[in-house]
């Protein structure tokens, strides 16, 4: 397994979010944690990236290393990458050298040839890769951000609700490159709010809740059970609405 | 008049410069450094001892006043910026208020330096050099001035626009968060910033030196000075700090010879107020970059 | 805030008899008591950007101005016109008073170093207009002033002292007056957190005019004092180092309070006339001091004496005490009838530029029933409560709360009429005690003046003193006296939030807005929540939640509303919301 949560508690300085997460991912896997609002998804990435939160207890392992005394920079470095909730693009600068800087670990001397694969793999941008990342529109931005991500050749794409406020072509779109990433032996690690789309799509899903693993099965299963749209929507995990 | 223009743009390429470095520092770290000018004026300091002590040409002078400048940068971030950034953004203001202090009496504490403004010797020739064009007379040190000026300026477009590491260091300020999730060491980055920023001090102070003198108190008017710059061409414009550097200097002249040399400062805080009120964004900024 | 204010109460009397004993003990000792008496005109001063910095965190990098206005005054009443002393006094405290009104409007418009160097610039204007004025003696001002008479007293020398330390000292009581009390309080929850001390009620822009107007009547009052003892009044003394040196005093004692700014004052003088062959040693020494403080004691000299009073929050919170009914009768409430629409939207659309996070929304709550609002993330929940609090300007549509139209009011203004609201990351005033937290709560309904705050009057000690007692009360129904003296940013998860519903409910609003209550609960205080606001209904309360955690929304709501991209798209039962396919679509998607 490429990555491993084991029992891993977390919050921010008072607030316990996560209680004792177990979750892994496997290269060329389209796992997904699904959840209401509040249940710990972003958390749970951004502990992973390590940023923002702290690590209560638990443990996480990266490609067989310990990635709780790890950084953010180094696990990049490392080929695990994220592309947060907000995206966090360069909004003043173009395109290009949005897509450039996602090469900033790599030794970057096959770099030309690269950022033309991401161009081929993502007609929109090429056509405004001079323009400023600001300008772009919501679905372009989203492709940017993972354009972005893929220039550093990583080994986890960790998405964070990359469908929020897109156009159901884009999102579409979205899922087919993450196939296309799952093909090619890259793990993706997706967290999303549309739940039954997701369900389609990824192997196998958790669903958190509170802050734990309500729910971990394959996708399939997931998608045909009364229980997720329990825990959406109120109401007891053991009785259908 | 087309004289005091000249004037105006030979001390406003003083301005011009401190508040280039002040939006640099202020893109980069989001504080104010209040003691832009200070730098300015230890700069020109230091290319007079390289050249009295050392005997160094003017240009090895240059150089060498702003390497120093670029590791008094990195100094300043590491052991004053950085640590009082734990105080919040009021603490870091008052830090570089204190580092006023410091830097105003601490420089002439300094054997050869005193309190006193001294003349760095011309680039070329003497300081008196100077030729007419049309009625106007032009010094040879304005000239070196404003080349300088300009040469300074490429070489940050350079850096900034066609640099990979240059543009690195615009991601990190541009978005911190962003730039870790793509490996860049934020850290390096804000330093860089702030050395590159105090070089451009030190350059500064070194060019203008042959004219307005190097020393003595006059860093809190250059740093303030400096400020009006940047707020009346656009603090969040590396564009308008510039232009807006450069009027200042003309509008001091023009209000100079007017109202005579004591009026002519509380006239340009004026203006520096006056914009604050009517147009905080300056000539050249984005509406909203104020309230951070 | 309270330590530093019992500090504070503590070490004035203390300073108090010092100097006095000093005055006595080294009257014959010229040098001393030159030092001594500057320090006390500096701390007049210092007590003002005090105020302003530490308890209200605006700086001022002007405040010279203030003095030299205050200077100038008397030295003009006193070599012009052969006018009283203290009229000049009056005449330049009342002047710059006006000034610092003026010069807090501009100020309201600018943050952190913008706010520097609109007031650096401001001091250097006053200085330079004082230049300039020839009436005033220009450049070299007023020399030679003659010596203000009280009587047959001559203000000079031990007279001077003494006068000097008795109107610090004043000064000193008076600040501690208007800390103690509810302009104090205002001042601290506009430091802590300026938006959510707008949302229970104070009126935050008309506070910090007031503290920048004090301060600069103070720094005009320090001037006006200086003018008579010294004798000399120069532009070129009264400028940017000047104002730096008064940043230099308060940074050095302690910013906010009284007694820091007095030991910075007494500090800074004496060293400025002890050091005075190292001139430049000693100024590079302050500005390294200043630098160290910042880094290392932001609490300055008073914060390194005073021992922290750390109460460790309990470990457990106080979940499982349900609220039980006040023991005084509700206040009156601010608004016509009970049965008055309590809350009102009408075609309320919200755009952030080309975004549109709130659409159209219209609804009108019950009174006496609880409403949930929810949806999906991003759904524009958030927005929609704003924008009912007045945080923001509607692109269209109005809202009625209690039959008034309140749109475009600022947010203290709605919460005036009684409504009370909680955040979803529980914005408390962390560096103030719980209790603090909750008497502020109750801002509203305290009504005292800044001049019975300043005067001490026994009408605002009793204000005060029923204040602390309804908080007290307060936090009794909650079940959370046992934290009433932990300082907020302290206190664990569950309780931060327990203490933000009891700081809403502390002025009884009969409209009450919850934005995510339940967020980062766990079960039993969820269960304690679910009873407390069932029992805040069943009081009469009406209220509105935005709620992620379905269980509690069905298990208590009487009505849910269901927003997605800013339209409502379900309102009515739980029952029928929760099995509404255009719901179910929101929240998990479709599988097409």
């Amino acid at each position: 397994m490429l990555l491993e949560v084991r029992d891993l508690s977390a919050g921010y300085g008072a607030l316990d979010v996560l209680r004792g997460i177990d979750l892994e991912v496997g290269a060329g896997e389209l796992v997904a944690v699904l959840g209401a609002n509040g249940a710990g998804k972003s958390t749970l990435l951004r502990a992973i990236s390590r940023y923002d939160v702290d690590v209560r207890a638990g443990s996480i392992t990266f490609d067989g290393g310990d990635a709780l005394r790890s950084t953010t920079e180094r696990l990049v470095r490392r080929g695990a990458l994220q592309v947060p909730e907000g995206r966090q693009l360069f909004s003043e600068l173009s395109v290009d050298d949005n897509l450039r800087l996602g090469a900033y670990v790599t030794d970057r001397r096959a770099l030309a040839s690269d950022l033309a694969a991401i161009y081929a793999r993502f007609p929109q941008l090429a056509a405004r890769r001079r323009q400023t990342a600001f300008a772009l529109s919501g679905g372009e931005q989203q492709m940017l951000a993972i354009g972005r991500a893929l220039m550093a050749k990583p080994k986890l794409l960790m998405l964070d609700e990359p469908s929020t406020g897109l156009a159901p072509q884009i999102v579409e779109q979205i899922f087919g490159i993450v196939a296309e990433l799952t093909r090619a032996g890259v793990a993706v690690l997706l967290v999303e709010q549309n739940a039954y789309l997701t369900l389609r799509h990824a192997d196998r899903a958790y669903v958190l809740e509170h802050g734990a693993v309500a729910l971990h099965d394959t996708a399939a299963r997931l998608a045909a059970d009364a229980r997720v749209q329990a825990i959406y929507l109120g109401g007891h995990p053991e009785s259908a609405p | 008049m087309l004289q005091l223009i000249v004037a105006g743009l030979t001390v406003g390429s003083g301005y011009a410069l401190v508040a280039l470095g002040l939006h640099i520092i202020l893109r980069a770290t989001r504080v104010m450094n209040f003691a832009q000018g200070e730098f300015t004026v230890i700069g020109g300091l230091i290319a007079l001892t390289l050249m009295q002590t050392f005997h160094a040409t003017s240009l090895l002078a240059l150089i060498g006043a702003t390497l120093c400048g670029f590791v008094l940068g990195l100094a300043f971030e590491r052991f004053v910026l950085r640590p009082a950034g734990r105080a919040g953004e009021m603490g870091v203001t008052i830090a570089t208020v204190g580092t006023v202090f410091v830097l105003l009496y601490g420089h002439a504490l300094v054997p050869d330096w005193g309190s006193l403004p001294q003349p760095l010797p011309a680039f070329t020739g003497s300081v008196s050099d100077a030729f007419v064009v049309g009625g106007v007379t032009i010094q040879i040190q304005s000239l070196w001035i404003f080349v300088l000026l300009l040469v300074a300026l490429a070489a940050l477009y350079a850096f900034f626009e066609c640099t990979y590491y240059g543009k690195a260091i615009r991601a990190a300020a541009n978005n911190p968060l962003g730039a870790r999730l793509v490996g860049i060491d934020v850290t390096a980055a804000r330093a860089v910033s702030v050395g590159l920023a105090i070089a451009l001090a030190a350059y500064g102070g070194t060019i203008l030196g042959p004219i307005t003198l190097v020393g003595g108190a006059g860093g809190v008017a250059i740093a303030i000075k400096g400020f009006v710059g940047a707020i009346v061409g656009g603090l969040d414009s590396p564009v308008g700090c510039v232009v807006g550097g450069l009027l200042v200097g003309i509008v001091e002249k023009l209000l100079q010879s007017l109202l005579g040399a004591s009026s002519a400062d509380p006239a340009v805080y004026s203006l520096l107020l006056l914009m604050l009120l009517v147009r905080p964004q300056g000539l050249f900024g984005a509406r909203g970059a104020l309230r951070d | 805030m309270i330590d530093r204010l019992r500090a504070d109460a503590r070490i004035l009397p203390v300073i108090a008899v010092i100097v006095a004993l000093c005055g006595v003990l080294f009257h014959g000792d010229a040098t001393f008591v030159q030092a001594a008496t500057y320090a006390a005109m500096w701390a007049i001063a210092a007590i003002g950007l005090s105020l302003l910095l530490g308890n209200v965190n605006q700086i001022s990098l002007g405040q010279a101005g203030f003095f030299a206005i205050g200077a100038y005054a008397v030295a003009y009443c006193m070599d012009d016109t052969s006018l009283p002393f203290w009229l000049g006094a009056i005449v330049g405290i009342a002047l710059a008073s006006l000034v610092g009104i003026a010069l807090g409007f501009i100020a309201l418009r600018f943050r952190g170093h913008y706010l520097a160097m609109a007031t650096l610039a401001f001091g250097l204007i006053v200085q330079g207009l004082f230049h300039q004025t020839a009436a005033l003696g220009g450049a070299s001002g007023f020399t030679d002033l003659p010596i203000a008479k009280f009587g047959p007293l001559g203000l000079s020398g031990s007279v001077g002292y003494a006068f000097a330390w008795l109107a610090a000292l004043l000064v000193g009581a008076l600040s501690l007056n208007l800390l103690r009390g509810r302009t104090g309080t205002a001042f601290e929850t506009i430091r802590n957190d300026e938006l959510a001390a707008e949302v229970i009620g104070v009126p935050t822009r008309r506070y910090k005019i007031v503290a920048f107007a004090y301060a600069g009547a103070l720094a005009g009052a320090a001037g006006a004092i200086y003018a008579p003892l010294v004798g000399v009044v120069v532009p070129d003394a009264l400028g940017v180092i000047l104002s730096i040196n008064f940043l230099l005093m308060v940074v050095l004692g302690g910013a906010g309070g009284v007694s820091g700014a007095i030991v910075g004052a007494i500090a800074i003088g004496f060293l400025d006339v002890a050091g005075h062959q190292f001139e430049n040693w000693r100024e590079v020494a302050y500005g390294l001091l200043v630098i160290a403080i910042v880094v290392v004691a932001p609490g300055g000299l008073i914060g390194l004496l005073r021992r922290p009073r750390r109460r460790a929050a309990p470990a457990r919170s106080s979940a499982g005490r349900a609220l039980t009914e006040p023991s005084r009768p509700a206040e009156p409430r601010a608004v016509a009838s009970p049965a008055a629409i309590p809350l009102e939207l009408r075609g309320v659309t919200k755009r952030f530029g080309g975004l549109v996070a709130v659409d159209d929304v219209s609804f009108a709550l019950a009174p006496g029933t609880l409403t949930s609002l929810i949806g999906p993330n991003g759904a524009g929940k958030t927005t929609l409560f704003n924008a009912i609090c007045g945080i923001g300007r509607l692109s269209a549509g109005t809202i009625r709360v209690g039959g008034i139209t309140v749109t475009g009011w600022q947010p203290h203004r709605i919460a005036t009429l009684g409504v009370g609201r909680t955040f979803q990351n529980a914005r408390l005033f962390g560096e103030m005690t719980v209790l603090e937290n909750v008497v502020a709560g109750a801002f509203r309904i305290e009504r005292t003046g800044f001049a019975s705050d300043l005067l001490g009057l026994p009408a605002a000690a009793r204000a005060r003193r029923d204040a602390i007692e309804r908080g007290r009360e307060t936090l009794a129904r909650l079940g959370l006296e046992h934290v009433a003296g932990t300082y907020a940013k302290e206190l664990a998860f569950g309780d931060r939030r327990r203490v933000e519903l009891a700081r809403a409910i502390a002025a009884e609003p009969w409209l009450l807005l919850l934005d995510e209550p339940a967020a980062g609960l766990n079960a039993q205080e969820r269960e304690t929540l679910q009873r407390d606001l069932l029992a805040l209904r069943d009081r009469g309360v009406t209220l509105l939640l935005i709620e992620h955690d379905m269980r509690l929304v069905m298990a208590i709501s009487e009505r849910v509303t269901v927003l997605d991209f800013g339209r409502t798209i379900a309102d009515g039962a739980p029952g029928a919301v929760r099995s509404d396919p255009h719901v179910v679509a929101a929240y998990l998607g479709t599988a097409s």
